[in-house]
């Protein structure tokens, strides 16, 4: 029978207390509810590329619900045929020979007192109803689990690595083993994350779609040839060598997700940034790009605890895999991630640092805060992407975040509006879908690019300072708790109206209305410049216009009116700055709701030039090009481009032809 | 001493054609520009009135061109359609101009002239057309050779190491590049003895262009490769100095596309020294003009 208890915290003492282990604890304080926890004793086969062991784990009932069953995650059967919805998706093949495919087979599943579960199980696919899918296993309890009461189970499985590396697998003898072990879902209590009634999170695993989990505590012994260097999201505890083998024990606590990388060929470096021990493993030829790598991470490090909250944990691993496991690369797994890199990689592109930054953040988003990726995946990915903007234009230039080369310089921020903005499905959906639910191919850039891209909007609305105080309160209330996007929409609203006042509404619903739930999208236009000359009246008049009767002789009176138009649907304030011929500005504010505005001004003056968001805050906006008029444009820094063109052409076929 | 008489002998030759080059060079801009000027209209009518272009004052900004949207799509097709329209044409006017300068490079060419300049242009066309062609097959598919057999032997190798894969490709690369001045050696004697055989095969022509080349092999080579230094030397010089100069007025961009202008003229001008030297390596050491020794030996015999 399924050992229940409502002290959870004697059963975690009974579990672990007489394992040595017990004493090594990595966090004083708990970070997290540590809703569940593993120990697994697991042994890789280098030769059948199998891991096979024993898992103990538990989870608690934290809700006031009483859980008939409970409901875990066997990923690696996404790579057991073409026919899983992982491959029916991608449209892939996970590859024709056994040797190829990967899968989890779980050879006794018991509970404490030794009772099979083996029967009670039963594979679901509870988002597309696909039989061949066994990516999720449902198991029905002899007896519910109460509010409190925990849930232990004893699990001898096996896994075999699929060759084809999708972020987890093998290559020769390279290993990146991910999503390796039987893994609790999320239960969701009825008002966590605004679900309206209580039930299990456990999604089968899609070709677009990442994770969602509890944070959870590992213990994990492995077993593996002397020769392979290591590296993992947990703290190694110790190794002892027997002979051609050695068995190392590693510890995480309040992480989702236990990830493990094994290769010969590894070098390990360690740095440290205040009091976080960093490891980097890296292949031994590539060591070229060791202080690029640790250099990017510290920025990282620096410029998230600084704006959003501090890195809780006193350990990180990053892993740059050698080529043939290119397939790991750009993943995260909290305290460890997968770089990219190659050996030659010129230094004025920084395409390796924007990996490493875009992994660690995860850290912060996918791992303090730890949303759910299968639901709400720009909650991660999105959020993420903008802070990857921001620290790689912080630390590697403003203009020139991704390339700094004297002849082109690319902001990170740029490329990522561009797109999203060139993007022909940019309006296919919102951002509100389910992971594998984006049309048109549109997961990436809707999740990554386009919340990226609002999310720059709405620092330009509310400025950068407001920001930061968002994501600091965000992360303040919110860290090991799972927020939604309604979650944090309200931190957003909170903290506006606490610093703003009303200057933006009551609530910011109106800009994630239309950009977060909504499909429009934003393009202001200048349509026109009109300066009115008015014609000198004979005499004095009772004109109302009191400057008309004023003027000099000398100076012409004008009515100027600068004409703009909102082309767009979605209706965001922007910023408009009227130039004059004297060269007088004037800031306009329009709340660009209306589908034409005209700002007329009457003096002896005429409008020279009109830019709406002079700034380029609005960064939703999908054309700058008509966001300015000018009565005479200055053509000399194009046509000096075309001219460098013709010269570039002329030079080039003078080379080319012999 | 043979090297620096041909360079010396060549420089005054390409100087004396100067009128040539500045006939190549005008037939190249003309080339080019009937390919750029719809270019320029039609990103003047993309951009309108509008003030983006000014965010292009600091250099190339991509922004200013992703905005354009679909006129983009259309602007690149236009480019790419025309940038290989542009090279299939100058391929073919560069036969006909090359064919021009190597015989206003001849010894026995006199003061230039651009009705000669014109008539050995017409007369060694198809030569030069197929020596080029050629000699571009066979560069391609030795550089395809160089680069990607050893690229296909590091990429299904599992065992060596990224660092000594990148260094095989930089070795071939480097191996490349150094044969490279023998193909243009090749094609250099075989189109100067094409301009002085008229009647003769252009596949003979490339014959003798093998053979001149591995005959008098490292006079030639040394002489090529001190000219594609000064070349080499030319272009470091416009990379550091045209790129980097951003000027923001019109003037100021008149002043820049005169400066790339003569640039490109000095270049061709170096490379028409290349070809003059060639020509006048190949009439030092060979006695393929009989008549030109002939008019020499009666010019001593008068003398005497």
């Amino acid at each position: 029978m399924f050992q229940k208890t409502r002290l959870p915290v004697l059963l975690f003492c009974s579990v672990f207390v007489s394992h040595p282990l017990s004493a090594q604890i990595i966090n004083k304080v708990p970070l997290s509810e540590r809703t569940t926890v593993y120990k697994m004793d697991v042994q890789l086969d280098t030769d059948a590329k199998t891991l096979s062991g024993n898992m103990e784990a538990f989870w608690i009932n934290r809700s006031t619900d009483t859980v008939p069953d409970i409901r875990m995650h066997l990923y690696m059967n996404a790579f057991r045929s073409n026919r899983t919805t992982f491959y029916k998706e991608s449209g892939e093949s996970p590859g024709e020979k056994d040797q190829d495919l990967g899968w989890i087979e779980i050879k006794s599943f018991r509970d404490k007192n030794g009772l099979d579960l083996i029967p009670k199980m039963e594979y679901i696919s509870p988002d597309d109803g696909n039989r061949e899918d066994k990516t999720v296993v449902r198991v029905l309890l002899p007896e519910a689990t109460k509010p409190g009461d925990t849930v232990f189970v004893n699990i001898d499985f096996e896994t075999k690595l699929p060759s084809r590396i999708r972020r987890t697998g093998y290559n020769d003898d390279y290993y990146f083993i991910a999503q390796w072990f039987p893994k609790f879902g999320v239960y969701e209590p009825a008002g966590m994350r605004f679900v309206t009634r209580g039930g299990w999170n456990c999604h089968q695993f899609h070709a677009n779609s990442e994770f969602y989990s509890n944070h959870s505590v590992y213990d994990v012994t492995a077993t593996l040839p002397a020769n392979y260097v290591t590296g993992s999201g947990g703290k190694l505890i110790s190794e002892a060598v027997n002979g051609e083998m050695k068995t190392q024990i590693f510890r995480a606590e309040d992480i989702v997700d236990f990830a493990w990388t094994a290769w010969p060929g590894y070098a390990e470096f360690k740095d440290k940034w205040n009091n976080v021990n960093i490891t980097l493993l890296i292949p031994e030829d590539r060591n070229n790009q060791v202080e690029r790598q640790f250099t990017a991470v510290k920025h990282a490090l620096e410029y998230l605890t600084e704006n959003v909250g501090p890195y809780p944990w006193p350990h990180l691993t990053f892993v740059d895999p050698p080529s043939i496991g290119s397939g790991s690369g750009g993943m995260e797994y909290t305290t460890l991630f997968t770089s990219e890199s190659s050996y030659f990689m010129p230094a004025f592109i920084h395409d390796l640092e924007r990996v490493s930054i875009h992994e660690f953040g995860h850290a912060y988003f996918m791992g303090i805060l730890a949303s759910n990726e299968f639901e709400e995946p720009w909650l991660d990915e999105g959020v993420n992407s903008f802070w990857t903007d921001r620290i790689t234009d912080h630390y590697y230039g403003k203009n020139s975040g991704r390339i700094n080369h004297p002849l082109l310089r690319v902001p990170e921020v740029t490329l990522t509006r561009l797109s999203y903005i060139m993007s022909p499905s940019r309006q296919a959906v919102s951002n509100a879908k389910y992971s594998w639910n984006y049309p048109h191919g549109t997961y990436g850039m809707m999740s990554y690019q386009k919340t990226a891209t609002w999310l720059h909007t709405l620092t330009g609305i509310v400025s950068e300072e407001t920001m930061n105080n968002i994501f600091r309160e965000y992360y303040r209330k919110w860290a090991f708790k799972h927020p939604s996007g309604r979650d944090f929409v309200n931190v957003v609203n909170e903290v506006v109206k606490k610093e703003h006042g009303d200057r933006f509404g009551n609530d910011m619903n109106w800009f994630f209305d239309q950009t977060l739930y909504g499909s429009a999208v934003c393009d202001y236009k200048v349509s026109g410049i009109r300066n009115r000359k008015y014609q000198k009246p004979a005499g004095k008049t009772n004109s109302v216009d009191a400057v008309a009767n004023e003027w000099p002789e000398t100076d012409s009176l004008y009515t100027a009116t600068a004409q703009l138009e909102r082309i767009g649907d979605m209706m965001l304030p922007v910023d408009v700055l009227i130039h004059f011929t004297n060269g007088d500005e004037i800031l306009e504010n329009w709340d660009g709701k209306a589908r034409y505005k005209d700002f007329t001004y009457t003096g002896y003056r005429e409008i020279q030039w009109v830019k709406i968001d002079p700034e380029f805050r609005i960064t939703m906006d999908v054309n700058y090009i008509n966001n300015s008029i000018t009565e005479e444009p200055k053509r000399a820094p194009l046509h000096r481009l075309i001219n460098k063109i013709l010269s570039f052409v002329q030079f080039f076929l003078s080379i080319m032809l012999l | 001493m043979k090297i620096f008489s041909s360079l010396k002998s060549g420089f005054c030759h390409a100087l004396k054609s100067w009128k040539g080059v500045l006939i190549v060079w005008f037939s190249l801009f003309i080339l080019v520009l009937i390919f750029i000027y719809p270019l320029r209209s039609s990103l003047n009518s993309a951009f309108g009135r509008s003030m983006i272009t000014e965010k292009l004052a600091d250099g190339f900004d991509i922004e200013v061109f992703a905005d354009l949207g679909p006129a983009l799509k259309s602007l690149i097709s236009f480019f790419t359609a025309g940038f290989m329209v542009v090279y299939l044409i100058g391929f073919a006017m560069n036969a006909f101009l090359t064919s021009g300068l190597f015989g206003s490079v001849r010894k026995k060419s006199g003061k230039f002239s651009s009705q000669e300049f014109f008539r050995e242009g017409s007369k060694n066309f198809w030569s030069f057309l197929i020596i080029l062609l050629i000699i571009a097959v066979i560069i391609s598919f030795f550089s395809g050779i160089m680069i990607g057999v050893p690229m296909i032997i590091a990429s299904l190798s599992e065992n060596i190491s990224e660092k000594s894969q990148y260094t095989t490709m930089f070795s071939a690369m480097v191996v490349l590049l150094l044969c490279l001045p023998v193909f243009f050696l090749v094609a250099d004697y075989a189109r100067a003895w094409k301009a002085s055989h008229e009647n003769d095969s252009c596949f003979r022509a490339i014959g003798f262009g093998f053979g001149q080349t591995f005959s008098k092999f490292w006079s030639s080579y040394i002489m090529i490769v001190l000219l594609i230094f000064s070349q080499i030397i030319l272009g470091i010089l416009i990379l550091l100095i045209l790129p980097a100069w951003k000027p923001v007025t019109g003037g100021g961009v008149f002043l820049l596309l005169i400066i790339s202008q003569l640039s490109l003229f000095a270049r061709l001008l170096l490379k028409t020294w290349r070809y003059a030297s060639v020509t006048s390596m190949m009439e030092e050491t060979t006695n393929i003009i009989p008549e030109y020794i002939n008019i020499i030996q009666d010019e001593q015999r008068r003398s005497n």
